[in-house]
């Protein structure tokens, strides 16, 4: 057998047009032009350098050395992986493409979606198994970061009444652990809950509630997302689908993620929505179980609607993180009967805590 | 430019002219690309299922993957590149750049507890020192991982058996490209001609192929007329669309009866239809910006890649290229609205019109003497691209 190939010697960057002549202990490679034996490579220090499935002409080598035998021809490939068993990898073929390509194509799609799955319903499950010391460290990490430049209400009477509040109502739910209310001075009028038991409420909030039923009612309302764990959901939803679009876009690239931004922020906007009401109907429930007064929701939604007459919500649809108010006033509206959430002495105290 | 014409007038095929015994031989040729796009779309879809199995930790191994394949379909002077660097060379640079930075974060944490004793400076933070130091250091970084990348997997590259390498240091590439950088922003971008040559120097004249170095003969004073041509254009061309979307946009509220309270609603109150007119407007200037400005931008960067490549050479073998404004605009821009358009799926297909480009456009003049370039002694780095990886700027 004599057929043409490519020698480079390794030390030189020549290029040598050879021949090359297996015998039963080595392959034997000589010039083309004079026949002049330009190495002797024993078989058993024989390897194939790469495959056939990423290399056009996968390198012969002998171990151990910088030289190069390079086989174009597939004919002749085929013959020496026969002869040589060392050189089998040279006639591996990796399969039809188009069969590879719709197989791997396929399996991605696949797992594109059962990862999708993963994230949306196993989060539901997974997220509130993370320790909980965790939720609450980076529930305080998070804290003092949104809160860094403001003003915290340190009135001892009003923190204690609203912390108690809040308590009562979690343990109502089982909750097994203790929630923090944090009153930060000024505005929006706004609340939000964070990992672990975190709560915070704005100043202004307490001071534009027309009763203490409103202020009960929204700190109700934080306490079906804290006992649902809706901040931790949501985060480990959030960082599942952004983990996803780098790993399909081959991580690579960062610009898909202004692109891939607006899915990743409709899937939170989602969430967002059925946490709201979640934690819509959760308070009114743990309010009713205490017996207290369970009118305070949708009282403070009237008053929010009566601010602001066009339902922002209902407006922005998809693009709201909240469902529509007048849809939350329907499904939180309750007499206004039962015991009041505070003494008039813990109400005035909460009224002065940031004083 | 016809398939048979190189930059310099000579055809492929003729023979060398007849030339005295000490003319160098200045036979042109061009590299040739044989991958396939349906090849490449099966590595990078096996690569995108690793990825999605092991949560992105296959991307050193799927990453190397596919470079064997380029670089193999890949050959000059009927000599195919060989790409032999390693999954696991990457993984133990990923994981040095981390511990670099976790170091770095621990320093900081010593300070944080020793020298502030905990308390923040005006509501400045352990996590905002470290993220601001990291932005800070990060650009030098990127810097330096870029240089350090590109020597790395030129010390996997092989021709001939013969090994690449990158000389210089990449952290005095990395201060001196902030340092132009920085510059360069204070003068109004005058300077890009200096910043464009001083960073490809580096970049050329340190590669060696075996002991055979590169050299670069480029001066910025040879492009600043033409710069200085390109950089007012630009400013004409801003101008001039600046005036077309405003005055469009001035037109369509005017013919439309719309009256400036209407508009200040629009935005006071956020909705979908906020969204779309946002969207519509954003999308009116991308097109103008894209007719005015992009191939402005693609005339300079043809100009400049053409005078960089033929004012660099490899031992007696000559570069040249004649890549239009055209091919650069295929290049810089439709490459780009590829990968997004697709959703990164559109990867191999960039690879592959790139290669191909190169293979199109690149011309070399003579061949190396091969005899006397031997093989280096030294190995290259033994792990790669760490900073690379970190900052997210390897691609492939």
């Amino acid at each position: 057998m004599a057929s043409h190939a490519r020698y480079y010697d390794g030390e030189s960057a020549l290029v040598h047009e050879v021949s090359v002549r297996p015998t039963a202990a080595e392959l034997v490679i000589f010039r083309l032009a004079d026949a002049g034996i330009v190495a002797r490579w024993p078989v058993g220090e024989l390897a194939v350098l790469g495959d056939t499935a990423h290399e056009a002409v996968p390198p012969v080598v002998r171990k151990g050395f910088e030289a190069r035998l390079l086989v174009d021809d597939p004919d002749l490939r085929r013959q020496l992986a026969a002869w040589v068993p060392q050189l089998a990898p040279l006639a591996l073929s990796p399969g039809p493409v188009g069969r590879r390509v719709v197989a791997f194509g396929a399996t991605l799609a696949a797992l594109v979606g059962l990862f999708w799955l993963v994230v949306d319903y196993g989060s539901e499950y997974a997220a509130p198994l993370l320790p909980y010391s965790l939720q609450a460290k980076l529930g305080e990490s998070v804290f003092e970061e949104l809160t860094a430049d403001k003003d915290e209400c340190h009135g001892k009477g009003g923190l204690a009444t609203i912390n108690d509040l809040a308590n009562r109502l979690a343990h109502a739910a089982d909750y097994p652990h203790d929630i923090t209310v944090y009153v930060i001075e000024g505005g929006p009028v706004n609340a939000y809950t964070l990992p672990g038991g975190i709560l915070v409420v704005y100043s202004d909030l307490i001071d534009q509630a027309k009763d203490s039923s409103q202020v009960a009612g929204v700190v109700a309302h934080e306490i079906g997302h804290a006992v649902h764990y809706h901040p931790m959901k949501g985060l480990a939803r959030q960082y599942g689908v952004e983990l996803m679009v780098k790993l399909v876009s081959g991580g690579y690239s960062d610009l898909l993620n202004t692109l891939t931004s607006g899915g990743n922020l409709l899937l939170a906007l989602r969430n967002g929505r059925a946490f709201e009401r979640e934690a819509d109907a959760t308070g009114v429930a743990l309010l009713e179980k205490l017996e207290l007064r369970a009118d305070g929701i949708a009282s403070f939604f009237e008053q929010m609607m009566e601010k602001e007459p066009k339902d922002m919500a209902a407006a922005a649809g998809v693009w709201s993180s909240h469902p529509p108010t007048a849809e939350r006033i329907a499904a939180t509206r309750r007499p206004a009967s039962g015991k009041p959430a505070f003494s008039d002495a813990q109400w005035k105290a909460l009224r002065n805590v940031c004083k | 430019m016809s398939d048979a014409t190189s930059p310099w007038g000579q055809s492929v095929t003729q023979n060398a002219p007849e030339a005295p015994p000490a003319a160098p031989d200045l036979t042109p040729s061009r590299p040739f690309y044989d991958g396939k796009l349906a090849d490449l779309y099966a590595i990078y879809l096996r690569h995108l299922v690793l990825m999605l199995l092991t949560v992105g930790w296959s991307r050193f191994w799927g990453r190397t993957r596919i470079r064997r394949y380029l670089w193999n379909h890949f050959a000059i002077l009927g000599d195919r590149f060989e790409y032999r660097g390693r999954g696991r060379e990457l993984l133990i640079g990923f994981l040095l750049a981390v511990l670099m930075l976790a170091v770095w974060g621990g320093l900081l944490w010593l300070v944080w507890i020793y020298v502030f004793h905990e308390k923040p400076i005006a509501s400045f933070g352990l996590l905002d020192m470290f993220w601001l130091s990291v932005a800070l250091i990060g650009f030098p970084l990127a810097y330096v991982g870029q240089y350090a990348g590109l020597r790395y997997r030129l010390s996997r590259t092989r021709w001939r058996g013969i090994r690449c390498a990158l000389a210089g240091s990449a952290w005095g590439y990395g201060a001196m490209a902030s340092f132009l950088i920085f510059v360069n922003a204070l003068t109004g971008q005058l300077m890009t001609p200096v910043v464009s040559v001083n960073l490809a120097r580096p970049r050329i004249s340190n590669v060696r192929f075996g002991t055979l170095p590169f050299v670069f003969a480029g001066a910025s004073g040879d492009i600043y007329g033409r710069y200085l041509g390109f950089y007012f254009l630009n400013i004409i061309a801003w101008v001039v669309a600046a005036v077309i979307i405003f005055g469009a946009i001035g037109g369509t509220i005017g013919s439309l009866g719309i009256s400036s309270d209407d508009v200040l609603k629009l935005f006071s109150q956020f909705s979908l239809r906020t969204v779309l007119i946002v969207a519509a407007v954003a999308l009116g200037a991308y097109v103008v910006f894209g007719l005015l400005i992009l191939p402005l931008r693609c005339w300079w960067q043809a100009y400049l890649f053409r005078y960089l490549v033929s004012h660099s050479r490899a031992g007696e073998v000559l570069f040249a290229t004649a890549i239009s404004t055209r091919q650069m605009w295929g290049f810089l821009v439709l490459n780009y609205l590829i990968v997004v358009l697709t959703l990164g799926l559109g990867w191999p297909w960039v690879m592959h019109r790139t290669l191909k480009l190169i293979a199109a456009e690149l011309w070399l003049y003579g061949a190396p003497d091969g005899a006397n370039i031997r093989q280096p002694t030294d190995r290259g780095p033994p792990f790669g691209e760490g900073l690379l990886d970190m900052f997210d700027v390897s691609g492939i």
